[in-house]
This record gives C-alpha cells, structure tokens and sequence, in this order.
C-alpha cells in the first residue's frame, strides 16, 4: 500500500445513549439528520472535501445500518475506501473497545499498514463543516506534534467542556477537563491531528499502563503536555453541534431553517455527501401548506408543514399538521394527525387524528424512536 | 428466472420532441425532474434479476454516457456482466423511426455470442413503466412463441407509437401510428438468444430494415405472440406525449405504482433536500432536490436545483434543472429547458393546446 501523508480514523462506536429511542436500534453516527444525511455523513464529506482518501471508521454499538450505509466508501468519494473496524480477536483473546484511545490503539496495525506521515482522529457523531486540510496546513506551520481543534464557548459553559490553556503562538499549555474555574473558554472539539509515529508510540505506552482510562482527553493529552511534547491548538470558528441529546438533536435541526440559516445546507463549498436511496422529486398535493420547511425527495405533503424538517420518502396526511417537528425518514402522519414540537423516528407512524407533542414551550419535546405506532392513548 | 441479458436500443431518435432533443438523445430525455428516459428500460431489466445489459448507443452519447456511466447506480459494475456500452448506426434511427433496425443488432451479434443466457430482453428506452419482466420470459416460455412482444391497448391516437395487426394474441404485422385501442407496441420483446442470432442470421441482407419489418410477410412462419401489459405505461414520442406523461406523475396513485413497487434507479447526486421558504406557495407540484422555493409552483414538475424567486409564478409547467425564475417572471403551459435564467418580469406562455418550449441555455 503507498504511503498517505494523512489517514483518518473516525470513532463511531457511540451509542449516544442520551438520544433514547433515536439510537436503541442503531449507532448514533447512523442517526438521520437534516432531511437526507445521516450524521456521519458530515464528518465523512469534511474527509472528502479535504482530499482525505482513508478513513478507518471504528465501530462497535448496533452496526449494521451504520456498516451497510458506509458500503466501499464510494458515495463520499473514498478511492481507497472506507475500512469498517469493529473489535475483533487476536491469539490472545479480544475485547470491546474500552475507551477512544483503546479504540485506536486495538487498529495500530490499520495504522501502520497504511502508514502515514499524520493521523486525524475524528469524532462521527457531530455536526460541523471544518476543513482537515487547512489544520494539517496550521500543524505543520506549528512544527508541532499533536494540534487540537478548539472553538471558543461562552465563560459560564466552559466548565462542561474540555478547556485547553494556550499561549499567545497557540502553543498548549494547560489540559482542565470540566475545569469549575475555567482559565480559558477554548473548547476540545475532540478533534486531533497527531504526527504518526508519536501517536503509535504513545498508543503502546498507554496500553501498557495498567492505571489508564485509554481516553485521548483523559490520559494521552495530560501525558504528552507533562511530557513537553508540542501541542497546539486550531481554532475553529464555523458551525459544530454535538446533537447529544433530544433537545439539541431538535434545535440544531431547527438551525438548518429559515431563509439564511446558521447552519446551511445549501452551502457551495462544502457540500455534504450522502449515500441515499433514489426517490422521485417529493410531492406536494392540491391542498398543501408548506411553510419555512426542508422536503426529502420521495416525501408527500397533503396536508400543513410548518417550520419543520420532512425528511426522504415520509408522508403528511390530509388535514395533519406538521410545525417546528423532525419527521425522520419514511415517516408517517396520518390523516388528521398533529405533530408539534417532536421528533418522529425512522419508519413510525403517527395514526390518524392523535396528537403527538405539545406546543406548550415548558414541556420536552416528544419523541419515538424507528419503526413504532403511535396511536391514541388508552 | 430463466437466465436472461438485456439489450437497450438507446439510439431510437424521435423527430420530436424537438428541441428537447437537439442537444441529446431521446434515451437521456429528462423525466419527473430527476429521472431520465433510460432508467425505466435499465432498472426493468436490473430489477428482473438480468446483470448483462448491452446499450447500443446514439451517435450524440454525451449526455448518455454522462448519466449510466459505468452502470453503478444499476449494480451493473461488476466482474462478470455488467453494462456493455456498443456501438450503434452513426445517425441514429431517426429517419425509419425503427427502433430495432438489424444493422445495429448485427453489428453487435458477438454481445449475444459471448453470453450462454437462455434469454435476451431487448427494448427501446422510449416508454415509461415499471415491470417484471419475469412475467414477459414466463409468458413467452408457456406459449412457446418465437418472440413474444409487449403490448397494451392504445390509450390515445399516437402517430409516434408502433402497434401491430392482431389475429387474437398473434402478430400478423407493424405498423407506424396507432389509434385509441389498437394494440400498441411498448418497444420490448424478449426471444431466445439463439433464436435472435438465427434470425439476424436469416435477415442480414435486408439490414437497413427494422427486425418487425423485416418479419413483414414472415409472420406466418415465426410466431410472434403478444404479451399484454396492465400495468401504468406511457410514450414519450413528442411534445404532447411528454408533456401529458410528466403531468401524469402528480397523481400520486401513478407514482406508487411507477417508483414504489419496484425502485427505478438513476444517476444519484449529491443533492440537498428541497427548500421551501417562508411566504412561497407550492401545491399539486413535484420538487426535487436542492430546489429553493420562494414564489408560487402550482400544476408543475420541477428539476434538480430550480431556484424559484420570490414573486415569481410557474404553472402548469414543466421546469427543468438548473433554471432560475426571477422575481415577477410568470411561466405557464410551458417546459423550460435545463439551466435557463428567466429575468424579471419575463411572460413564458403557452396555452393547454399549445405547449411552448424554451431551449437549453
């Protein structure tokens, strides 16, 4: 295999258990978003658009949807494809990915098959547009060894993040993790460039520690800053959304809406790539209200959308009413139906005439994961 | 199934629809906004279980060969099989309206020499269907006909279409243009593969003639039976034929029984999801992706990346990837061609019986 001068490895075992039903059949990199895309598909178009032809992707909860999405790679344009890494056993033994840096460590071989000159080590559960290229171009610029993508949080969030200090060059010099008194607001998007050979190192050391959590913010940055090892920061000003949860799930959904959105699909540069099925061009019936909507192809409006998201191949029923809602692919809202508020899974179905969410802005958003009925209550 | 290859005659080209056919071939028309003509004939053959599929090409390929490329979206890239691209008569088969003219199925006799399939589906790419042709090479085999035709009555006068003469479900000839009930011939007909070579074989000094016409007065001798489709199928031989097929897709029963059943594929783009902004107005239309809706579309099929400006109205209309309507333009009973920029104010009106045509940009 030729050289490469920069290999991704993107974790994408997560459950994103704080998505609930959105992720109880799948992986949360597989989770769909905005209208046609699945999450990963974001980090994987980052990787197109920034020349990266290799990407290990790491995975391990629920895989199937996410394994059958990623097929050879072809769809995100990876010549050399997309190697899908779960865990897998050796001579001696095996065992789950314990932590991210464990993750990566289990796939040095991936590493040192392909052998590149830098590694980035990518998140696949969220949302931003960034370009690799530009932080490889800031790393080597930095001579450094190791550069971490920050972006700037407000003061009084910082202490849920992972707070990098850095010096006026950008160089690193302090780690807090949920610092409760924070001495910067740049926060780790979890988003690394290491120089190869240092990364494989540090791998082997760290798995050799028998007192390390194997976590890349937790044991491998802390080490390499005490070891003066040059760390330095990108910093990244654009869109990044983690969609952890059901409430940010739904308003980053929101943010893709309106007529000059903070997060815009439309966006020539930096098109995102999907590997979706063909649909005909969505229909929209004699009596259809649409308003301030984005509409999948293979979708069928009938009746009211409002400030909402109808994804691919789902349906609006006659005289429903869809506003501020995610409907997930080839979801259904039957005839009569409301939905307001929520977010309706993969293939569910909202039955006719029942009422699903609430308008009332104190309470959560609903919402039900793939493939259920929702009927009337009892 | 039986084995089977396909063969797609994709260099039929119409007289019409003229100027939507100056700069392409008919087989790479553009259908319902994303799809084009030749993805109906592709995934019929894909979707029966055929992965040897030969396209004899029109001497204008660009747009052709831009679309199926390698055959990816129709799983035809693979080791064994897969998309043959072939050579086809260098101006088409505009001038005959053939759409099986011998010399091209000569020509390429060795594709069919080369495949041990029991069976060959050949068809044009001229029609819009969704079909399991398992039921044609089913009914084909139970009858034991030569070549057995797919057929279904006339729904209207067409001068475009071909039909045959019937003696019950045997074809005693062809004939160019059809009137309401004839028996209409959908440009697809399978035969066994050995048959086909025979019968190339039987009529190669007759080349510049169409298989069907060259049957003409053979009919007692090879038996030709029709296969009767009852299914949705509709033409896309001129303007009116076009314009009436595509406005068929806003019935939603149609489109279920065209996409759902079994998937028609096409050539998949990165496309957004459609944009429908505050204050537009959209209704009994198909959208499809990476358009951004801000005026009114009403009655109309609009193409991939169609950018509909505030203030503007499009009705009844078939708008073609790429265009622009600015703000206060108007554009009725009309097709709009790819990538054209409809300035302010700008009136593009057809009537009902006169549908207007704006070229590509």
């Amino acid at each position: 295999m030729s050289k490469k001068e920069l290999l991704a490895m993107l974790l994408a075992g997560g459950q994103g258990s704080r998505l609930y039903d959105l992720t109880k059949d799948v992986a949360k990199p597989a989770v769909s978003f905005g209208g046609k895309y699945r999450i990963i598909d974001f980090p994987l178009s980052n990787c197109a658009n920034s020349g990266i032809t290799t990407v290990g992707v790491l995975t391990q909860y629920r895989p199937y949807l996410l394994h059958s999405y990623l097929g050879t790679g072809s769809a995100w344009n990876m010549e050399d494809g997309v190697a899908i890494l779960p865990p897998y056993a050796t001579q001696t033994g095996g065992a789950w990915y314990a932590g991210t840096a464990d993750a990566v460590t289990q796939n040095l071989g991936y590493i040192e098959m392909n052998d590149p000159e830098y590694v980035i080590i990518l998140s696949g559960d969220a949302l931003c547009r960034m370009d690799y290229a530009d932080m490889l171009a800031t790393h080597k610029k930095n001579n450094a060894e190791l550069t971490i993508a920050v972006m700037p949080v407000p003061w009084e969030d910082a202490s849920r993040f992972g707070i990098l200090v850095a010096d006026e060059t950008g160089r690193i010099v302090e780690f807090q993790e949920k610092p409760k008194e924070p001495k910067s607001n740049l926060a780790s998007m979890g988003i690394y460039i290491f120089n190869a050979d240092l990364l494989v190192n540090e791998l082997k050391l760290d798995d050799a520690n028998p007192d390390s959590s194997h976590d890349f913010g937790g044991d491998i940055i802390p080490k390499l800053l005490a070891d003066g090892r040059r760390l330095y920061t990108y910093e990244f000003n654009g869109f990044w959304r983690d969609v952890g949860t059901i409430a940010s799930f739904h308003e980053t959904s929101m943010e893709l809406l309106g007529e000059t959105p903070s997060f815009d699909l439309f966006e020539k540069d930096f098109p995102i790539m999907s590997n979706t099925l063909s649909y005909p061009p969505a229909y929209f019936g004699p009596d259809a209200q649409v308003d301030d909507c984005i509409v999948g192809n293979g979708s069928k409006i009938y009746g009211e959308a409002v400030h909402s998201i109808v994804s691919i191949d789902s349906v609006i029923g006659k005289g429903a009413v869809v506003k501020d809602s995610v409907l997930l692919p080839g979801a259904i809202v039957k005839d009569g139906a409301t939905v307001i508020n929520a977010i309706v899974g993969e293939n569910s179905i909202i039955e006719e005439g029942v009422n699903f969410g609430s308008a009332d802005a104190d309470k959560d958003y609903a919402f039900c994961g793939n493939n259920v009925v929702i009927g009337k209550e009892e | 199934m039986a084995k089977a290859i396909g063969l797609i005659t994709a260099n039929y080209s119409t007289k019409f629809p003229s100027p939507l056919t100056d700069g392409r071939p008919a087989a790479s028309i553009p259908f319902l906004g994303r799809y084009r003509a030749v993805d109906f004939a592709l995934s019929n053959m894909v979707n029966c279980g055929i992965r040897t599929v030969g396209m004899i090409m029109p001497y204008n390929y660009r747009s052709l060969i831009d679309h199926v490329g390698s055959g990816r979206e129709w799983e035809l890239t693979r080791k064994g099989g897969g998309l043959f691209i072939l050579p086809g008569s260098a101006f088409g088969t505009s001038r005959t309206g053939s759409r099986f003219l011998l010399r091209d199925l000569i020509h390429n006799k060795v594709f069919l020499e080369r495949d041990n399939a029991d069976f060959v589906i050949v068809s044009a790419c001229n029609w819009v269907y969704n079909m399991d042709y398992n039921e044609l090479i089913d009914a084909h085999v139970a009858s034991g006909a030569d070549i057995t035709v797919l057929t279904q009555a006339a729904r209207d006068k067409d001068v475009d279409v071909c039909g045959f003469e019937m003696d019950g479900t045997r074809v005693k000839g062809i004939k160019h243009g059809v009137a309401f009930g004839d028996t209409a011939f959908l440009d697809c007909f399978v035969v066994a593969r050995e048959k086909l070579i025979e019968l190339l074989d039987w009529y190669k000094a007759n080349d510049y003639l169409d298989l069907f016409e060259a049957l003409t007065g053979e009919y007692e001798r090879v038996n030709v039976q029709a296969y009767n489709f009852e299914g949705y199928a509709a033409p896309l031989f001129n303007k009116e034929t076009y314009f009436k097929s595509n406005m068929d897709m806003l019935d939603p029963k149609i489109t279920h029984e065209l996409f759902s059943i079994r998937p028609i594929m096409t050539k998949a783009h990165d496309n957004q999801p459609a944009k429908i902004v505050t204050g537009s107005k959209v209704s009994n239309s198909r959208i499809s992706g990476s358009c951004r809706i801000y005026g009114t579309v009403t009655n109309s099929i609009l193409g991939r990346s169609v950018v509909v400006e505030a203030g503007a109205t499009v009705n009844n209309s078939i708008i073609m990837q790429g265009c622009v309507i600015k703000s206060g333009a108007r554009v009725e009973n009309a097709i709009v061609d790819r990538n054209n920029v409809l300035p302010e104010g700008t009136e593009l009106c057809g009537t009902e019986a006169a549908i207007l045509i704006k070229d590509k940009a």
